[in-house]
Order: C-alpha cells, then sequence, then structure tokens
C-alpha cells in the first residue's frame, strides 16, 4: 500500500537564493506520529510549508495516497485533509474561541454568524478529541497553551486527517506539553496522523513512532524512534558526536557579587508579581530558578536589569544599590543580561551584527574617537566575536535576520559575555535553538562561572536548570518557595510539587541557604 | 552579468524601471485627456531644461525639497513619524524674514543671524513634540499636526498684524531689502555667469548651505554616537533601552535636530525664493518631504537625488500645465500615479529573482547564510 504522504526529490530555493531543500525525500504512513527533527534552518519548516501549500517547490512531486497532487495554497491541501498548526499563532486575539474556530466556514442562520451553532461545534470538537477549551472564551485572556488547542480544533474543524505541529512545545510548560502529548495520542487512536516537528530529542523519543533527521535542507535518515538513542539523533543532526549531559567542575563559590533584598514589583494592572523576594548570587556559581513560566520570573529578571520599576527593594552589586536605575547604569555596575525573548529584546534584527554587538559600549574607546564611531574598531571587534563565538556568518556587516536562530543567541551570548561582568543573568538562554547551539552556550555559562562570574540562570527548561545549575531557588506565585543549597541532590518529581505551589519551605528553612 | 548581483546596481535598476512603467503610464493617460500628447509629454518631460529660468526654477524647488526630505528622513529613520516640517518650516520663514526685515545689520552678519534664528526656532518647534512623545507618551502624528496648525495661524497673525506695511492694500511683507536677501550662489566676480544666474534665477547661496547640510545628517546619522543611537531606537526601540541607550533623551534630540532642515528650509523659501513674506509660504512643502525622504529610503546620502527628482517631476508639471491643453488636475494625477509606482517597493522582484536563481545555479549555496527558515 502507498504511503499516506511521500515527498520526493522536493527542491526548494528561495528567491534570494537560500537552498532550504535539496532533493528531499520524506514519507509519512497512515496513523502514526512522525517526529520531523533538525537543526534551525535544516529545512524542516520549509518542507512543512510546501506540503502545507504555503510555498511551491522549485521542483519535486507530493503524492497523496499514491496521487500527485499540486497544492497551490493551503485552500487546497486543506481540501486534501492536510492542516498545520505553526509555530506562531494565527488567531483573532479579539475574537472568541468558537469564532476562531469557525473562521473561513462559519455556520450561519439569515446570513449572520450563528453564534450558538459555532460555540456547539467547538464543544463537539472538543469532546470528541479531548482538547480542553472554553467556547465562549475571547482567545487573548486564555494562556498559551489553550490557544495551540484552538488551532488544533480549528484544523480538526476543516477536516484535517494530516495534522503538521510545527515546534508546538516551544511556547508550552512542562505541565502543558504533557497535555498536548496526551491529546495528539488521542488524535493518533481516533485515526489522524501526525508530523511533529521539534528539535527537542527528549520529546522525540516520548511522542513519535518514527524520526526523520533533516540537515542542511537534505534528509539524514528515516529511523523508528525505537531504534533510536538521542545520542545518535543528535549526531545526525549536527553532523559530530554532541554533548548532551554538561561536565562542570566542582563549585568553587566566591564572594557575594548580588544581594537581593525584599524586592516587590506591582504589575501596571496592579497585581502584585513578585512579593518581597530575597536571594543572594555568589561569585563563581550558577544559582538556578525553577518554576512555572509566569510565576514572577520575568519580572524579576527584567526588575534587575532596570527595564521595569520595582515598588520596593534594593538589589546590591558589590555594595552598590542599582534598583530603579536606568539599564545603563546596571550594565555599567557589571550585569549583563540575556534576555528571555530575544527578538524583543536582545536584537535590533534589521542593524547588522556588528552594530548589535556595540549597543552597550559604542559610547567608550576605542570605538569612539572623538565625535564619531570608529567603525574599524567596531569591525574589528565584530569579526573578533564572530571567530570566539562560532557564530555562522560570512560577515558581521550582514544583519542579524540573516541567522538562524541558535546563531542569533550566539551574537547576545557574545555581547553579554565579552563585557567580563561580575553577574550574568541569563533568561532562558536556550529556548528554541537548535542542539549545537544550546550545547554551545551551557558551555559558556558554566564557562563563565567557573572563571568567577556569578550567575543568575533562569529557565522553563527544568533539566536545564538542574543539570546546569549549582544552587536552585523555585519561585511560585511571585514567591521563593523553595531552596535546593545542592542542585544534584534533589529529583524532578521533588522540584515539581514545588514549581506546582503543592509544597513550601518555611523562611526560617530558607534563611541559611538563600 | 556579475554587475546585477550588487545591491546598489539593482536598486538603482529597479527604480529606472519603475520610472520607465509610471512614465508610460502617464502617457497613456495624457493620450486620453489631450489633443496633442507628445507635445504636452515633451513639455512635461524636457519642460524643466527647455529655458534658463526654468532650470533655475527647479533647483530652487529641488532645494526646498530637500531640506524637508532631510528633516522627514533624520526622524523616520528612527521611527519617530515626525509631519511638523511644515510648521518648523513656516516658523523658520516668519523668523528669518523678521530678521532680514527689521534687523539693523549688514548683510554679512544679518544673513547668518536670520539662518541661525531659522534653524534654532526649528530646533525648538521640533523639541516640542519631542519632548510629548518621550515623557508624555503623546502620539507624535498628532502632536505635530496641531502645532502645524499653531505655526500656520501665527505666521498669519504676525504678518497680517505686524509685518505687513499699516496701509498696504495685500497681506504680504515689502521686499526684504538687499542685506536680507540671500545671495547667488555664483560669486560676482564670474562676470557673466555671475549675472545670467542672479538674474534668471534665485538659486542662492542656499545651495552649498543644503550640500553641507546632507552631508551632515549623512555623518551624523551613521557615524556619529547620536546616529547609532537614533538608528537602534529606530531599528528596535526595546533593544536600544535594554542595551542603555537614553531613549527618551535621543527621541527629543531626534525631533529637534529634525526641526533645524525644517526651519531653514523656511529660510530658504523667504530670503532665497520670494524675497518677501506671503500668504500661504509653504503650501504644505513641508509635507512633501515624506515622498522625498521615502524615495531615499531616509538615507540622507540618497535625498539630494531624490529631492532633485521629484522637483523635477513638480517643475515638468508646471510647464505641462502652462505649455498645453492638460488641466492642472491631470498633471496633478500624472504625477501622483508616478510617485505612487516609484515608493512601492515591491515592484518588479523579477530582477532579484533572477539574479538569486543564477546564484544557486552556480552553487554558491548560501545555506551559509541559514536564512530560509523560520523554524
Amino acid at each position: 500500500m502507498a504511503a499516506l504522504v511521500e515527498m520526493r526529490n522536493i527542491v526548494k530555493i528561495y528567491p534570494n537564493g537560500v537552498v532550504a531543500n535539496n532533493g528531499v525525500n520524506f514519507s509519512v504512513e497512515r496513523g502514526e506520529i512522525h517526529a520531523l527533527v533538525g537543526e534551525n534552518g535544516a529545512g524542516k519548516t520549509t518542507l512543512m510549508k510546501v506540503l502545507y501549500g504555503l510555498e511551491h517547490p522549485t521542483s519535486g512531486e507530493i503524492l497523496i495516497e499514491g496521487k500527485p497532487v499540486h497544492f497551490h495554497s493551503p485552500d487546497d491541501a486543506i481540501a486534501a485533509g492536510i492542516g498545520m498548526v505553526h509555530q506562531n499563532f494565527m488567531l483573532v486575539p479579539s475574537f472568541t474561541i468558537a469564532e476562531n474556530i469557525v473562521l473561513g466556514k462559519e455556520p450561519t442562520r439569515r446570513g449572520l454568524l450563528d453564534k450558538a451553532e459555532a460555540i456547539r461545534i467547538t464543544e463537539e470538537l472538543s469532546r470528541q478529541y479531548g482538547l480542553k477549551v472554553e467556547a465562549d472564551a475571547v482567545v487573548e485572556t486564555v494562556n498559551v497553551g489553550m490557544r495551540q488547542r484552538v488551532e488544533i480544533l480549528k484544523t480538526l474543524y476543516r477536516g484535517a486527517e494530516i495534522l503538521i505541529l510545527d515546534e508546538p512545545t516551544a511556547v508550552l510548560t512542562p505541565q502543558e506539553t504533557q497535555d498536548l502529548f496526551r491529546a495528539v495520542r488521542k488524535l493518533v487512536a481516533q485515526g489522524k496522523t501526525v508530523i511533529f516537528i521539534t528539535h527537542k530529542l527528549r520529546e522525540v523519543k516520548e511522542i513519535s513512532d518514527r524520526v526523520t533527521v533533516m540537515r542542511n535542507g537534505k534528509v539524514m535518515g528515516t529511523l523508528p524512534t525505537a531504534e533510536a538513542t538521542r545520542e545518535g539523533l543528535a549526531r545526525m543532526m549536527v553532523g559530530r558526536d554532541v554533548f548532551l549531559e554538561v561536565n562542570k567542575p566542582p563549585v568553587q563559590r566566591g564572594r557575594k557579587v548580588m544581594e537581593v533584598q525584599d524586592v516587590s514589583y506591582v504589575s501596571e494592572t496592579g497585581r502584585s508579581m513578585l512579593k518581597g523576594v530575597s536571594f543572594n548570587v555568589y561569585a563563581g556559581e550558577i544559582l538556578g530558578v525553577a518554576g512555572v513560566e509566569g510565576n514572577g520570573q520575568t519580572e524579576l529578571v527584567e526588575v534587575l536589569t532596570g527595564l521595569r520599576p520595582a515598588a520596593s527593594g534594593r538589589v546590591l552589586i558589590d555594595g552598590k544599590d542599582i534598583l530603579n536605575r536606568t539599564p545603563r547604569e546596571v550594565r555599567l555596575a557589571g550585569v549583563a543580561h540575556i534576555p528571555e525573548d530575544r527578538l524583543t529584546n536582545g536584537l535590533a534584527l534589521t542593524a547588522s551584527i556588528n552594530e548589535n554587538v556595540i549597543v552597550d559600549r559604542y559610547y567608550n574607546k576605542p570605538y569612539r574617537k572623538g565625535l564619531l564611531i570608529d567603525y574599524k574598531q567596531v569591525n574589528k571587534l565584530g569579526e573578533a566575536l564572530i571567530d570566539e563565538f562560532d557564530i555562522r556568518t560570512p560577515s558581521g556587516l550582514l544583519p542579524v535576520s540573516s541567522l538562524s536562530g541558535g546563531n542569533m543567541q550566539k551574537v547576545i551570548v557574545a555581547r553579554e559575555f565579552s563585557f567580563n561582568p561580575h553577574i550574568l543573568i541569563a533568561a532562558q538562554p536556550t529556548r528554541g535553538i537548535d542542539v549545537g547551539a544550546t550545547e554551545f552556550i551551557r558551555d559558556q555559562l558554566v564557562r563563565k562561572r567557573t572563571a568567577g562570574t556569578g550567575v543568575l540562570l533562569v529557565s522553563a527548561d527544568l533539566a536545564e536548570v538542574m543539570s546546569l545549575s549549582d544552587r536552585i531557588i523555585v519561585m511560585y506565585e511571585g514567591e521563593i518557595t523553595g531552596v535546593f543549597p545542592n542542585a544534584q541532590e534533589v529529583s524532578e518529581e521533588e522540584l515539581g510539587l514545588y514549581m506546582l505551589g503543592l509544597k513550601r519551605q518555611t523562611p526560617e528553612e530558607m534563611e541559611a541557604y538563600l | 552579468m556579475k554587475i546585477l548581483r550588487i545591491p546598489a546596481v539593482r536598486e538603482f535598476l529597479r527604480i529606472l524601471l519603475a520610472v520607465v512603467a509610471a512614465l508610460l503610464l502617464g502617457f497613456i493617460i495624457t493620450l486620453l485627456v489631450s489633443e496633442d500628447p507628445i507635445g504636452a509629454y515633451k513639455a512635461f518631460l524636457t519642460g524643466p531644461l527647455s529655458k534658463f529660468n526654468r532650470f533655475g526654477d527647479w533647483l530652487e524647488e529641488s532645494i526646498t525639497l530637500i531640506f524637508v526630505g532631510l528633516a522627514v528622513a533624520v526622524a523616520f529613520k528612527s521611527k519617530q513619524f515626525s509631519l511638523g516640517a511644515e510648521g518648523q518650516l513656516l516658523l523658520g520663514a516668519l523668523v528669518s524674514g523678521a530678521i532680514a526685515l527689521f534687523v539693523p545689520l549688514p548683510g554679512i552678519l544679518r544673513i547668518p543671524v536670520a539662518l541661525l534664528a531659522a534653524a534654532a526656532v526649528g530646533f525648538i518647534y521640533g523639541w516640542i513634540p519631542g519632548y510629548l512623545k518621550a515623557h508624555l507618551n503623546a502620539n507624535e502624528i498628532v502632536s505635530t499636526l496641531m502645532l502645524n496648525t499653531i505655526a500656520l495661524k501665527l505666521y498669519d497673525y504676525f504678518l497680517i498684524f505686524h509685518i505687513k506695511p499699516p496701509n498696504a492694500g495685500y497681506n504680504a511683507s515689502d521686499f526684504f531689502p538687499k542685506a536680507g536677501v540671500l545671495p547667488s550662489f555664483v560669486p560676482p566676480f564670474m562676470g557673466e555667469i555671475y549675472t545670467r544666474f542672479s538674474q534668471q534665477t534665485n538659486v542662492t547661496i542656499m545651495l552649498y548651505i543644503m550640500i553641507a547640510a546632507f552631508i551632515a545628517a549623512y555623518y551624523m546619522m551613521f557615524r556619529t554616537p547620536f546616529g547609532y543611537e537614533l538608528r537602534m531606537i529606530g531599528a528596535n526601540i526595546k533593544f536600544a533601552n535594554y542595551g542603555g541607550i537614553n531613549t527618551k533623551r535621543t527621541i527629543i534630540l531626534v525631533f529637534a535636530i529634525s526641526g533645524i532642515f525644517g526651519g531653514l528650509a523656511g529660510a530658504h523659501l523667504a530670503m532665497g525664493i520670494h524675497t518677501k513674506l506671503i500668504m500661504n509660504i509653504s503650501l504644505g512643502m513641508g509635507f512633501e518631504g515624506i515622498v522625498v525622504a521615502t524615495l531615499a529610503r531616509n538615507n540622507p546620502l540618497f535625498v539630494p537625488l531624490a529631492g532633485l527628482a521629484y522637483g523635477y517631476l513638480r517643475a515638468g508639471a508646471d510647464v505641462m500645465e502652462r505649455a498645453s491643453d492638460v488641466s492642472r488636475e491631470m498633471v496633478l494625477v500624472i504625477q501622483a500615479i508616478i510617485i505612487l509606482l516609484v515608493t512601492a517597493e515591491g515592484l518588479l522582484p523579477v530582477i532579484q529573482q533572477r539574479v538569486a536563481a543564477r546564484r544557486s545555479a552556480n552553487g554558491q549555496n548560501a545555506a551559509a547564510l541559514e536564512g530560509g527558515e523560520n523554524g
């Protein structure tokens, strides 16, 4: 019997000359969960866009159940039973969930939208596939996990038999990820087929039946997941051996570099997001902050780096209070910051790589010469950092937007590491970037720490916090609810209980270890 | 065809093709509305060069356009959508005109003082919406439009009640005395050339100031720390803030410096072209700066070229209107269509695609850039 989907010799060359797919063969059997993995820029998303009719292949053919098809637009693909959930959701934020689901194929009564019917349809779909949503809630008020379920239901409503999920877990918390996996299994049990794009190898092992690995626009191989190892997959993706486990020398704790005392923050809407947070960071250690996203970690980092005003408290860097100072004053006190959202805060995409690495130093010697910026020095710095931090680009004069996600993150890391900070605040430093770059960045973090920098690591990836940190604190609803002085001695389950607020230590218990 | 790979060449070709397409379209419209379409279109295309004084008109107008284009480019480059050039221009004209008329200094002093005053008033009048934006989060589009109205009414008020001769039957000042008029850009010792230019055109030393202005603007934008701050705010203001740039101070300065160019454009209108203050001295000239800046992609280096090109179109349209049976309205329609096509950035991507295909055929695969996938 023919495969459900078969893509043969797909070649895709973008107008700007980038060869995204170079003779790709890819096939999916009915009823399987097929993981598609590869580093950023390997061509996964492009291949799926071709299958979904968003991109036209330069050459090659697509067969559905053995019959050749030509998709001119996503409408054709949808008609053939293919649905795609994009990485960035495509919902109307001000519409209700039910309205979003029926959009484009609305039930009507006397020419008007039949809202009751839309809600009935939504609830029916929700029950059938076990994807819980509130049909009458407005999309902008619900969390990311539910928005994703809405996207999936939307494709199911349009009759999708084959679902393409593009990095669906990138935006989810560990709990939400588990919910998603349950839903995916249920979909498959009901006869659907799922193509799952990811670069998290743990997820591949956990959810998929078969896995296809891509690298540089080519397929490196397809194999049953049961026969694959994480190390083996990583090697196929990157093309060399990758060390997934972090190797770090024992901690050499030095002086106190950052004292956070009783810091509170109230959001613009009046919600108390940080409630008297206190802790210290020492030179030569990595202090990990664990917690389900949205429990004040983002606010903590932005308050500490001068991006948000705190309501009260003190933050001492080597004895000097930096709370509620400008970002420049905080930087001058020796605080580096790898921001959580690199595209929003960390980079100016249209500016060149070189101009992105000088934002904290352009006004000082040697980059400033009299009234002008000395671009010779700037370019020299750029070339040196590109070399040292292995940023893959032909030139530092190119815009950052020409880089892959992992290399963009390396630009930030290069800038923040190269000014020799006393303390480094890293928020989600490896989120959404590929295996090779993740390994590199983790290695750099450990090196900085071993060289005597204090590191505050905030990550939603529990495995990352546990493997990198020397000491861990847990945040829950704007408070520190637990501290674990020896990160090696705490289990994932134990941390999970604190993260969900089911367990907490008393201030007395914590005092000695903060 | 290696030359096609240079971005500047591609950009130039793109604009050239857009202009040709636009001119063809314009000609089709002329065919529909004129009895003598070829004559009319010829007047449009060659008009500004057909007589010496028309050539002068073109240059004069272009200088104003270049100043307002610089004003807009500086603001837009940092994504501050200031529409305040009109108001700055009017106050620049008013203040420089008043000094040209009433301050009893010899020309060698009176003119620099008037120019400096025009620049200063533009700076201050730009500073206001900058401050409102930075500290009170006032939308700059609204605030600059309101400030334009205020400037226009102040201009009219001072002209009617304080500047025009008390018993004159018209709303205009006296002609400026010689000490208040900008001298021709050709020095007097050049003999015949001097006579020709100074008698038939109003191309003044403002030409040199314009050249200095666009070079200064270019260096400021691309070589100074302030220019870096300005561009980073334009690229991503959150990044600028995160990186430690004082975004409020920079935004205020961007508006104020943009105002300098607006004020100088006003001085040029008053002391160079009209040599008196009249009602409706601007007629929306400040807004034409948006077209010029857009054509130049907000790069001061390209503003003179864009200003000359747009000035040529405007001058050609004037000639066409006077020399043919095509009505002013249709002339403006043709002119607008041309601008529309030239500023449409997505037009004619064909060339780019062809170059890209050739490049990948050569096996120079751009995977090194890893830019093809968002995943």
